[in-house]
């Protein structure tokens, strides 16, 4: 069998392997279901009107100019990535496996480079497609020409990189004089990219009333017209052009320009071929010690103190708690993702022109902390994993451990609920201390009193939350990501949806029964003690949420002692 | 004197495939157990389910006279299992999973038996690495010692040389005969029958799911029919226990699980 015949079979086994084993997934009702909400999902997204009758949407020219502009910028981007950045060596990257099997064969260097250049023809045929369906609806009426203009343009920049790293590693083997060759072309290319620039900025200074309708608009256009620049942005232009086309005529004209740069590449490529060898074999080796570090984690973990000295005597399922509030110290993204968004959120205030975080520091933060407090119990459970999410590839180690399984739950519960619970206090603590409401004359007498009701409803409310998402782990296993793998296909996007649904089904249906004791104890108290009743009637129903979270723990350690690893390991395999 | 490990008519069946059938013996204290046979034989299947990891399709378990089924806290807290392919948390460090170790089994002076351990397994200076830090052969060992820092009595290991240098494996021997003549009973499944003829007192031969093949080595000779397995080596008996199981599979209709 010769090595394309050997390539081609690969390539249609390997495709036909994955699509008779996702058929016979759909054997299981579960994702059979998932295929078939995912499969609503995407026609829903994408539809008929992208590739079969065209969106038939006026583009607006705002759009347009953007995408023309960001495409144009990014060919840009690229080309110059390509002659600076990175390291001198050819940007073959094979894998391991590519590296065992076919280095080792009777294959020659041109046979190999064509098998890697199809290869990354074809991925750019797939980005192609990806940005056609995110963004050349948007830009394009007629996505179909978008679609075969992108392909051709991340194929044409595909092998540029590929040429361009190729001619790079040649000019480092000639020693001094070969960088200085490059470094030189490459400085003098900018150098005239950059004077082009400033001269075509002189000669079109900004306009000085930004204010007026589609200024800005009219100026970028002259500016990007101006001799100097077209020029600049040539090569990007070119590449766009077909992609950009809003007709047939208008692709066919450009089309042979393309086309001749797509040729002229591929021979720039096979003339300036460098031994890649060395560097394929040193890249895949790199590759695969990074992959396992990343999965190991060891690269990213730092020792450090432990939170609590854990004795030998005492409650064992204790250890599950401080190896999970271990881990929160030592991985833990989600605290530092929750306050990224508050900075975010008080940055994009400032911009937005609200400047009360400098005039009045107090009227701002305390209605902040609030929210943060409160989109802590809804986004918090999906952010904090320390739990049975995070320990789902090791259920084998966890069921060999002397615990029942309600203690498993609980205790892998507990460190998420903690660290959610602690963050949310601190956040609720702040709020009452600088008052939520303080100008406004019928909410500040109800600051204090809701606030203190809060402190125990959140944590709980988290706690509800952390319970459902840990319940999906243990009965559907296999629906929910392990923390370092994903499920692919459209099936496991459906689960995904399903997935979600189902938690906020779950959660409001919880939150009913607390509601009503709340009610109950509150209406009553309120008649007496007025707002005050708020705190009591907040308690009753965050001891009403946490009696069916222990009641729910408890069934679930059930569950969990039930559930066959094999099983649903080997439905994933 | 009661079984370390007493089994009873113990099955697996993932969906129609049959992995274990029927599997019955027991192991004393002190008593250490080959269990061999080819790949896909079920060896792994049934030490998961000796372990109280796979519930068992059929039949019993019990460790140490507790039902592995009806009371698989008190089962699992005598017992170590000790997998091919040990899983850790990535996390933590050496020394912080002897400390988690030793509050789920409830070790006291377990400071004092992991200084041990460490030295034994020669993980010393290695308190603080954390397993992603450890070549395969460390994480072996650390399983190892985690696997031993509650002084079980049953031990149930899978390829335990796994990774392991020479030196290792020498010490690993010393260290697995030394706990079977403290009365530890050990169940070892491998592929090294050398391995498994040096340190077994008995062999457990298993193909297609069934025990094809229990008794000594001079016990499972003597079954071999007219004689057949005089003065065979282990290697020897276990090709021909094996191709014959497969052939009566084969002849039954069906292949070995």
């Amino acid at each position: 069998m010769s090595f394309p015949s050997a390539v081609v079979f690969l390539w249609v086994r390997t495709w036909r392997n994955r699509v008779v084993r996702q058929v016979q997934r759909l054997k299981r009702p579960r994702y059979l279901l998932g295929a078939l909400v995912g499969l609503a999902y995407l026609y829903s997204l994408v539809g008929r009107s992208v590739f079969v009758q065209g969106t038939g949407r006026a583009v607006s020219p705002n759009a347009r100019l953007f995408a023309e502009l960001s495409l144009e910028v990014s060919v840009l981007g690229t080309l110059v990535t390509a002659w600076v950045l990175g390291a001198d060596r050819p940007a073959l990257t094979f894998t391991q496996t590519e590296v065992q099997t076919f280095f080792a064969a009777p294959v020659t260097r041109k046979a190999l480079l064509h098998y890697k250049l199809l290869r990354g023809l074809l991925s750019a045929v797939l980005a192609a497609l990806a940005a056609t369906l995110f963004v050349g609806r948007f830009t394009s009426p007629r996505p179909v020409l978008f679609f075969l203009g992108a392909a051709l343009a991340m194929g044409t920049l595909y092998l540029h990189g590929t040429a361009a790293s190729f001619v790079r590693a040649w000019l480092v083997s000639q020693g001094r004089w070969g960088s200085a060759v490059r470094w030189a072309v490459v400085a003098g290319v900018l150098v005239a990219g950059m004077g082009t620039l400033l001269s075509t900025l002189r000669d079109y200074p900004l306009p000085e009333n930004l204010s007026r309708p589609f200024a800005v608009r009219e100026w970028l256009r002259d500016v990007l017209d101006a001799p100097g620049l077209r020029a600049v942005l040539w090569p990007g232009r070119a590449l766009v052009a077909p992609a950009m086309a809003r007709s047939w005529e208008g692709f066919l004209r450009f089309l042979p320009a393309s086309l001749a740069l797509l040729v002229a590449h591929y021979a720039w490529v096979l003339a300036v071929e460098v031994p890649f060898e060395d560097s394929a074999v040193a890249g895949a080796e790199a590759r695969t010690r990074r992959r396992e570090q990343r999965a190991a984690r060891s690269g990213s973990i730092r020792v450090g103190r432990v939170p609590f000295v854990l004795q030998a005597r005492g409650r064992p399922e204790v250890a599950l708690l401080w190896k999970n509030l271990i881990a929160r110290r030592r991985m833990g993204s989600g605290l530092v993702m929750l306050l990224s968004f508050g900075v975010l959120g008080a940055v994009f205030a400032l911009v937005m022109g609200d400047t009360r975080l400098f005039s009045n520091s107090r009227e701002f933060l305390g209605p902040m902390a609030l929210m943060v407090a409160l989109a802590m119990a809804v986004i918090g459970p999906s952010a904090f994993r320390t739990d049975l999410r995070m320990d789902l590839p090791k259920l084998e180690l966890l069921r060999a451990l002397p615990l029942t399984g309600r203690q498993v739950v609980g205790a892998e519960l507990a460190a998420s609920a903690l660290t959610l619970g602690v963050a949310q206090w601190v956040m609720l603590l702040l709020a009452l201390v600088l008052g939520v409401g303080a100008d406004d004359v019928t909410l500040a007498p109800w600051s204090t009193p809701v606030v203190l009701g809060l402190l125990p409803v959140l944590p709980a409310l988290g706690l509800a939350g952390l319970f459902v998402q840990n319940a999906a782990v243990v009965l559907l296993p296999a629906w929910i990501p392990a923390d370092s793998e994903r499920a692919r296909g459209v099936e496991a996007l459906g689960q995904r949806l399903l997935t979600l649904v189902g938690t906020l089904v779950v959660t409001f249906l919880g939150l009913l029964p607390a509601a009503v004791v709340a009610l109950l104890v509150g209406y009553p108290l309120f008649t007496v003690m007025g707002r005050w009743a708020v705190p009591l009637a907040g308690l009753a129903a965050a001891g009403a949420l946490c009696a069916e979270v222990a009641l729910g723990v408890a069934v679930l350690g059930r569950a969990f002692e039930r559930l066959d690893v094999s099983e649903e390991q080997s439905n994933e395999a | 004197m009661e079984p370390a490990l007493d089994v009873e008519g113990l099955e697996k069946t993932y969906g129609a495939v049959r992995a274990v059938r029927g599997l019955s013996f027991q192991v004393a204290p002190g008593e250490v157990l080959g269990l061999v046979g080819p790949n896909g034989a079920g060896k792994t299947s049934t030490l998961r389910c000796l372990a109280g990891i796979l519930p068992p399709s059929a039949g019993r378990v019990r460790v140490a006279g507790f039902d592995v089924a009806q009371a698989p806290v008190e089962a699992k807290r005598e017992l170590a299992f000790l997998p091919d392919e040990p899983r850790f948390f990535e996390y933590l460090t050496v020394w912080e999973h002897l400390n988690f170790t030793a509050r789920l089994y409830g070790v006291e002076d377990w400071e004092a038996r992991g200084r041990a351990l460490l030295e034994e397994m020669e993980l010393t200076g290695r308190e603080k690495s954390l397993p992603g830090e450890l070549s395969r052969g460390m994480k072996q060992k650390l399983s190892i010692a985690c696997g031993f820092l509650h002084q079980p009595r049953l031990i149930l290991l899978d390829e335990p040389l796994t990774g392991l240098d020479p030196l290792g494996i020498r010490r690993m021997k010393a260290s697995l005969r030394r706990r079977a003549e403290e009365g530890t009973a050990l169940v070892l499944s491998s592929h090294l029958l050398p391995l498994v003829e040096e340190l077994c007192h008995r062999l457990l031969v298993i193909a297609g799911g069934r025990a094809v093949a229990l008794g000594s080595l001079p016990e499972i000779r003597e079954q071999m029919a007219g004689g057949a397995g005089d003065g065979a080596s282990l290697e020897e008996l276990f090709v021909r226990i094996t191709s014959a199981a497969s052939e009566e599979a084969r002849a039954r209709g069906h292949e070995p699980a």
